[in-house]
């Protein structure tokens, strides 16, 4: 069930009535998890039944880890948990992938491989709750979980609607003490959660959508060489549609989850702000990065080991990074440029880190500038199906085709042109606050024509469904 | 502590050069902020406007000319797709098959009520090819030809807009039906709910706003000019098909760079091109024979019919498309029946008002007249 549909709406709406309107709170739990179970079946019900075995497998697998009184044997169980959600993604994910790149491995050496292509249908999310249901077992292990009594609030964790299929990646430790005792609404949490809605949805259909998708997808799509103007507006484009298409996503999940009376983290903190890229993974998708630093960067050493190990290992990181997104090399590549763009600023701050000059305004707005264009750059490998689109759009941004067509008609121009400086604008000025600040600062009215006017172009867009992009995570 | 835990408890310990701000392993007491401010009165206040703007803007709509109707979209045409029958009788193929029959007629004299699954600016072949690979259905199939879009390659918009329809069908999720279900009641009473001309995406696109000279924009899409029912039964609104409106001025105005091929792409040699072109057609010719071939070989029934035409537009298809390289073409490969109209003096005899279709009113005595010409040809 898409966000942005009616049926989500009349959805919300008997979800949050029957919710508040039921006192037990494990009669409330219950709803929840039937409600997440709805929610999700209504894409394709057989995938339902794959989300409770992975879950009651975790749930299971958590406990062994608990129980166990050697090191050897939680290790034992830990691995098991991390085959049993790893062997899923990679089936479901990864499998056809894999045996392409078999194929072209055995055609290397000579020897003629045709293997049947899986007709599999990819799971919506499978991602995303594969890895909240991982940081359950992962978290036992470390020792920071106890493994929770019911399977009930564990289901629940991992497959709490509003967070299910496109994040932010919640982890078991962080949601389970919510389900303790039953939340309470502070003032104006209520309505706070339907402002963060609309807020997400008008980022989704209006900006996304409306103003944004349509130039990306004609850009990525034409054949032809293009002209360095319309390769850049082009991947200026996709970037603020990856953006709000995907903090959309999250911020409405956000608010529909403070509706509940749960509170999620944030998943974004104005990512083209960034100074650096170090910085620009802090606030982009913070769940993933931060999952990655904790489950994986950490234990390979992080930094405390030799400096090229440590860089070995960010490369790594952001190596799997990429291929979390999807399964083809395009998304490798976007990872590991991420990786090297980390490693080199990594290298700039040993040498110039502490000179009064790298820290001053004009360095600091210089630097945020190359980190947004590097971070573009990146984004070609991130939305081209192939690399000769990639090719082709790097070509035409660096000078490479002077005759290159000009395909934007002047409205979309401008539509990339004032979306883009807005958002960088408003990235800007709230880079060292947040929105909850932001929005108690702001004039009274100021707040309220904001929402009536988001409200109003989510009713004039009429909301047409385009799935969010992080689904075919 | 088993010694692996601790070692790594150890690591999370240390000062970490790299993440300036590492998050707490354990945040079991995180509460988002939530902005202290008048919630009750600026909720009052939000909900006052959206109302009397939306109550404005559909009252605007309605007084230039807007009524409420169905949009078209893939899950309205799913829900016509999954109403046919093993022996039903369906209608594919463009706008012309849509707008210039009336299903009340064609029933009446086929004894079978037709299920509507033609689509505006769209190719018939993906929908055909789809019917012929459906093997429980051995009805009867009547397809329009609009040879430029009947034509048209793999990747353009009018077969784009087909294989949507037809991969929606296949892959509907519960939630894309219950949508539509909630949304139809909402567009029969909503006048401004029109997702191809009253969203913001085509409010701006109405813009008069110069393009650079040299930029190949695509050409714009006609505006509203006709209803449709929850059966898929398009009809032309008055204004549209009142002579000599500015609706329908306008609207003939876009037929024509609609209609116009557009110049071949400045990345291929032009005899490449052209090549490509032709060679598609010919794969659009041989895979139209082959569809038909293996829908008749279970019992199906299959008549093309090519619906009038008039003004420029005729003038433009005729001598872009000729009846010669294309009709005929598809009449030989495929060695079906078609009725032609210009072949018949009581189906050609229609004025359409905007050039390309018939006036809601022409659409039932077309339909009326097109009937003994259908049972001919189908051996009924």
């Amino acid at each position: 069930m898409l966000f942005n549909s009616l049926t989500f709406v009349v959805f919300f709406a008997v979800v949050v009535t029957l919710y508040w309107g039921t006192r037990s709170w494990t009669a409330r739990k219950n709803l929840l998890v039937v409600a997440s179970y709805i929610f999700y079946g209504a894409w394709n019900p057989p995938f339902a039944a794959l989300l409770f075995s992975t879950t009651a497998m975790d749930f299971w697998l958590g406990r062994q880890i608990a129980k166990a009184r050697g090191a050897h044997s939680r290790r034992v169980w830990l691995i098991a948990s991390i085959c049993m959600n790893l062997s899923m993604l990679g089936f479901f994910k990864y499998g056809n992938f894999l045996l392409e790149n078999f194929q072209w491995l055995m055609a290397g050496i000579g020897i003629v491989y045709h293997p049947p292509h899986l007709d599999i249908l990819l799971p919506v999310g499978i991602s995303f709750y594969t890895f909240h249901s991982l940081s359950y077992t992962l978290d036992i292990y470390r020792g920071v979980l106890q493994p929770t009594k019911s399977l009930r609030d564990f289901i629940l964790a991992v497959s709490f609607f509003p967070q299910l299929v496109a994040g932010p990646i919640v982890r078991a430790g962080d949601f389970l003490p919510q389900l303790v005792r039953p939340p309470g609404l502070r003032a104006g949490q209520f309505l706070w959660g339907l402002l963060l809605m609309t807020l997400g949805l008008f980022e989704k259909i209006v900006l996304a959508d409306t103003m944004l998708s349509g130039s990306a997808d004609r850009i990525f799509s034409y054949a032809g060489p293009l002209s360095a103007l319309d390769s850049w507006l082009g991947v200026m484009a996709f970037a603020g549609q990856i953006f709000f298409d995907f903090a959309g996503y999250s911020i409405c999940a956000i608010g529909a989850a403070l509706c509940l009376g749960f509170h999620l983290k944030d998943n974004f903190r104005f990512p083209y702000a960034a100074i650096g890229f170090s910085d620009f993974w802090r606030r982009w998708h913070i769940s993933l990065s931060t999952f990655l630093r904790d489950y994986l960067y950490i234990p390979l050493g992080g930094n405390q080991v030799r400096p090229l190990r440590a860089a070995t290992n960010l490369v790594i990181v952001m190596f799997l990074g990429g291929l979390w997104h999807g399964a083809a090399w395009t998304f490798v590549v976007w990872g590991l440029l991420h990786g090297s763009y980390l490693v080199i600023e990594r290298v700039i701050r040993v040498f110039f880190g502490d000179a009064v000059w790298a820290n001053n305004r004009l360095t600091r707005l210089m630097a945020g500038i190359a980190t947004y264009g590097a971070v573009c750059i990146a984004w070609v490998f991130f939305r081209a199906s192939n690399f000769s689109i990639a090719t082709r759009m790097l070509r035409g941004m660096f000078g490479g085709h002077p005759h290159g067509d000009a395909i934007l008609s002047t409205r979309e121009i401008l539509q990339i042109g004032i979306v883009t400086a807005c958002m960088i604008l408003a990235h800007w000025s709230l880079r060292e606050s947040n929105i909850e600040t932001a929005v108690t600062r702001l004039p009274r009215w100021i707040v309220t024509t904001a929402w009536a006017l988001m409200a109003c172009s989510i009713i004039l867009t009429q909301g047409n469904s385009n799935a969010f992009i992080y689904f075919q995570f | 502590m088993p010694s692996s835990t601790s070692n790594f408890k150890r690591k999370l310990r240390l000062p970490r050069l790299f993440f300036a701000s590492p998050s707490e392993i354990v945040p079991r007491d995180y509460e988002r902020p939530i902005p202290q401010i008048p919630w009750r009165g600026i909720t009052v206040v939000v909900v006052l406007i959206v109302i009397a703007v939306a109550w404005a803007w559909e009252l605007y709509c309605r007084s230039i000319g807007y009524a409420p109707t169905l949009n078209d979209n893939e899950d309205l045409w799913t829900m016509a797709r999954r109403n046919v029958k093993p022996e039903s009788v369906v209608i594919v193929g463009d706008s012309r098959g849509w707008y210039d029959v009336d299903l009340d007629e064609l029933e009446k004299g086929l004894g079978k009520r037709p299920v509507q699954l033609s689509m505006g600016g769209s190719c018939a072949y993906p929908v055909l090819a789809d019917l012929a690979n459906d093997k429980d259905f051995h009805g009867t199939i009547i397809c329009s030809v609009v040879p430029r879009l009947f034509l048209a390659p793999p990747g353009a918009p009018p077969m784009d807009l087909s294989e949507k329809a037809v991969r929606r069908y296949h892959s509907q999720t519960p939630a894309q039906r219950v949508s539509q279900y909630l949304a139809m009641p909402l567009e029969e009473h909503v006048a401004f709910l029109k997702q191809e001309e009253l969203t913001l995406d085509d409010l701006l696109k109405r813009l008069p706003i110069p393009n650079r000279s040299y930029a190949q924009v695509p050409p714009q899409l006609p505006p509203y000019f006709g209803t449709l029912d929850r059966e898929r039964r398009a009809r032309m609104i008055e204004e549209c098909a009142r002579p000599g409106s500015e609706l329908q001025r306008r609207i003939q105005q876009i037929w024509l760079p609609l209609f116009t091929p557009p110049p071949p792409p400045t990345y291929i040699p032009i005899e490449e091109f052209i090549k490509s072109m032709d060679q598609a057609i010919e794969q659009r010719f041989h895979d139209v024979a082959t569809a038909v071939q293996k829908f008749r070989a279970r019992g199906g029934k299959i008549v093309f019919v090519r619906f009038p035409v008039a003004g420029e537009l005729k003038t433009l298809e005729d001598r872009t498309t000729p009846r010669s390289q294309t009709w005929d073409r598809i009449m030989k490969e495929t060695n079906s029946p078609g009725i032609y109209y210009e072949d018949f003096p009581e189906l050609s005899s229609f004025n359409c008002p905007e050039w390309s279709h018939l006036s809601a009113g022409d659409s039932v005595e077309f339909s009326k007249r097109l009937v003994p010409h259908l049972r001919s040809a189908l051996e009924m």
